[in-house]
């Protein structure tokens, strides 16, 4: 059977629209994925490394199955004979560690097909031709989801050449002052893993992290808190983005008492600029944009979309509208696909995604 | 979960629709209206927090909320089955909430997300079967109450005025009087699902005759110059509410008279006036709730309950009876508790040792139990006769 439906990326969004599309019915001989690498937690499990993180920010739900149940934490539940982990989860205090995220992603990965579908390649360019879209000279196909994934790491301009800098994301050890630029999740993350190696930390930041338990407020999440977002205007919606993409990380004493402790015993301390460490560590995060990614900086240019302050506009179910009518499909999973879903470099943004991904996919007929 | 308030309310509807229909089939198999009613109450509760407090309280709603909301929703639920008068059983009530909530719960957490993918991100809208769902609960709901008004007993309303007895009720109805409405020379019922309501009954034997029916229910009635009872119940389950029955004149007469219906449903006697006669509330081996009615005057005794009877007596005044007050006899079984019994006489011309003023009598082999009853004023004390036996708090 030709392949009707691609996916330009094989890392956790475009892993997260495969499962969803199986779970919908389609065959793996009808999907083809084109990705980097094999695994599709390869580039998240060395970054997550980077940074040693233990437990995930996301609940029981994030995972990347197709239906939010069973979750993470029925599983964890199950496998234990511990129903400690269903408490904490309808408490929303269950954050899988990282091991049982990435068993699941194993089992996942070979329970659907995965290798079936995936093809070695990297796409550079979406072409718009009869009956769908030709990648590179793949194709065509009359339904793609493109989830390139981030599009680099971020660095401040001023340590780009910096020799003491290196990326949270990056594999390192820790000299015996580090000074941590950021205030996000891996910022905090970095707190604690300079700490315990031994070292001090001078936290840089311009501004006081904010303290939420998911990137952004849980109504965002649903049309509840969508159906106003996707009602505003190009402006107010950017500026929502931006105000919603400064850093964050959770509450909790297993963040506050490390750090606490530190500053009792001066190995902590919050400055506005860099000032001399032996190491540098940013924290900050990855670029922002469609123009830092080759394949969307190229669609856009070619097919003249529609962009805001480096958003891709978007139909609120993440397709393209200028490029999908009812006889096909483009979609944007990940974190390229904020302008319909703000919270779309998380699990539940890629599912988001990818379930109107696979709505779209059974309306359209096949020609 | 982050509902929207569609969600909210297609999500109770759908997860009603289950029980609803488990409720109709418990109705079918006990011909009673309670579980469709009780369903209809819980639904009816939920639709309303949800629209005038659930939407606005939660913008985000934890796993662990549902929980103190099924207790703030049962309590009202319950408070709705007093207010209406939905004759559904406590425990039966429970059950039937508890088994709705979990059941809600598992469609919630589990079925719902696994039938619709995008039931969480759609704050818990399911789509086409959203409205599917609220046609089949309306539609269910709506065939329900059409059976229940196409099966309602007609009522028959009887105009202010003297209307020539004896009636014979011998099918299910409402008789209802206007103010002044007399039936001379009595009633007498003989079909189940009956309802009399707001009359005086005057010049008859008996007053209102209930004979070989269920589910009657006497209320707002006034009965005076009978021969023999005021009110008299042979193998039937009554209700019997805000009764005046005023002095029996007969050698054996007695103001209610509830008799020979242990294996029926238990009858209740509530907020009744009873003034003279020989007896006040008599029961023979029956099964009888006796709540808050006033007894005086009486020439045997105030309550008479016998025969292997099994009465609840609480908050009733006995006032002024020759003899004995209350009366518990032939192996029957009372509990006997709030109650006041006054100013109980001796009955010195019976010769009759048992009658000498006593407030609370129990008699051959009968068992009492009292509770926070209040006796003044009386000839003689508590006493118990012939292997009867008395206990106390």
């Amino acid at each position: 059977m030709s392949k009707r439906v691609a996916i330009v990326g094989g890392g956790l969004a475009g892993f997260v629209a495969y499962a969803t599309l199986r779970h919908g019915g389609l065959a793996s001989s009808e999907i083809a994925v084109f990705g980097t690498d094999a695994d599709p937690a390869a580039q998240w499990r060395t970054r997550a490394a980077a940074i040693r993180q233990r437990r995930m920010r996301s609940e029981s739900d994030g995972h990347c199955g197709a239906t939010s149940f069973p979750g993470l934490a029925l599983r964890t539940a199950l496998k234990q004979r511990d129903l400690w982990p269903l408490v904490l989860s309808v408490c929303d205090r269950y954050h899988p560690t990282v091991e049982e995220f990435l068993e699941h992603v194993g089992e996942l990965r070979e329970a659907s097909g995965w290798e079936e579908s995936f093809r070695r390649a990297r796409i550079r360019r979406v072409r718009v031709v009869g009956g769908g879209f030709e990648l590179d000279e793949e194709g065509p196909f009359q339904h793609v989801l493109l989830a390139p994934g981030h599009p680099g790491l971020a660095f401040p301009a001023e340590l780009e050449r910096d020799p003491r800098a290196v990326h949270a994301y990056e594999p390192h050890d820790f000299a015996d002052t580090v000074e941590v630029v950021g205030a996000g999740m891996a910022a905090a993350t970095e707190w604690l893993n300079a700490l315990e190696a031994g070292a001090s930390v001078i936290s840089v930041r311009r501004r006081e992290p904010e303290r939420r338990p998911l990137n952004l407020p849980r109504h965002l999440f649903t049309r509840r808190g969508l159906a106003a977002f996707h009602a505003t205007g190009h402006e107010e919606r950017a500026g929502f983005l931006r105000r919603w993409s400064v850093p964050s990380y959770p509450q909790g004493r297993d963040w506050d008492e490390p750090v606490e402790r530190a500053i009792e015993a001066g190995r902590f301390r919050v400055a506005a600029e860099v000032n001399g460490a032996e190491q540098i560590v940013c924290a900050t995060g990855f670029r922002r944009g469609f123009q830092h990614d080759e394949l969307l900086k190229r669609l856009v240019e070619e097919q003249g979309l529609e962009t805001v302050d480096g958003w891709i506009v978007l139909a609120p179910d993440a397709t393209i509208p200028q490029l999908t009518d009812e006889t096909r499909t483009l979609s944007i999973a990940g974190v390229p696909g904020q302008w319909a879903f703000p919270a779309a470099d998380t699990l539940m943004g890629a599912k988001y995604a990818a379930r109107r991904f696979l709505r779209r996919v059974r309306a359209c007929p096949t020609p | 979960m982050s509902y929207t308030l569609r969600g909210r309310l297609e999500t109770r509807l759908a997860a009603s629709l289950a029980p609803l229909v488990g409720a109709c089939i418990v109705a079918l198999a006990l011909k009673e209206w309670w579980p469709v009613e009780l369903a209809g109450g819980m639904i009816a509760v939920g639709l309303a927090l949800d629209l005038t407090l659930y939407d606005r309280l939660f913008p985000y709603q934890p796993g662990w909320v549902a929980l103190p909301l099924a207790g703030l929703e049962l309590g009202l639920v319950m408070a709705v089955v007093r207010i209406v008068g939905i004759g559904a059983p406590l425990t039966a009530a429970l059950v039937f909430f508890a088994a709705s909530w979990l059941l809600g719960q598992v469609l919630v957490h589990a079925v719902f997300p696994l039938t619709r993918l995008s039931y969480g991100d759609d704050g818990g809208e399911l789509g086409v079967a959203g409205p599917s769902a609220v046609v089949a609960v309306v539609a269910l709901a709506a065939a329900a109450g059409s059976v229940a008004w196409a099966t309602q007993p007609p009522t028959v309303r009887l105009g202010a005025g003297i209307h020539q007895g004896p009636l014979v009720i011998d099918h299910s109805q409402k008789l209802i009087g206007e103010r002044g409405t007399v039936v001379r020379g009595g009633i007498v019922v003989t079909a189940s699902d009956v309802t009399i309501s707001n009359i005086a009954v005057t010049g008859a034997d008996i007053g209102i005759k209930v004979d070989g029916a269920e589910n009657v229910k006497i209320e707002h009635v006034r009965i005076a110059g009978t021969s023999l009872d005021g009110i008299q119940a042979r193998r039937a389950s009554v209700e019997i509410h805000d009764c005046l029955v005023h002095s029996p004149a007969g050698e054996y007469s007695a103001g209610i008279d509830i008799s020979f219906a242990f294996d029926l449903a238990p009858s209740l006697v509530e907020g009744c006036t009873i003034l003279g006669g020989r007896e006040g509330i008599v029961t023979h081996f029956s099964n009888v709730h006796v709540h808050d009615n006033y007894v005086s005057g009486t020439t045997l005794r105030g309550l008479g309950l016998t025969e292997m009877s099994m009465v609840m007596a609480e908050d009733n005044e006995i006032e002024n009876a020759l003899g004995v007050g209350i009366y518990c006899g032939d192996y029957s079984e009372c509990m006997l508790e709030d109650n006041v019994v006054g100013g109980t006489r001796p009955d010195v011309s019976s010769g009759d040792l048992t009658r000498l003023g006593f407030p609370i009598v129990a008699h051959s082999g009968a068992k009492v139990e009292l509770r926070d009853n209040t006796l003044s004023r009386n000839s003689g004390g508590v006493r118990a006769f012939l292997g009867a036996r008395i206990s106390s708090e």
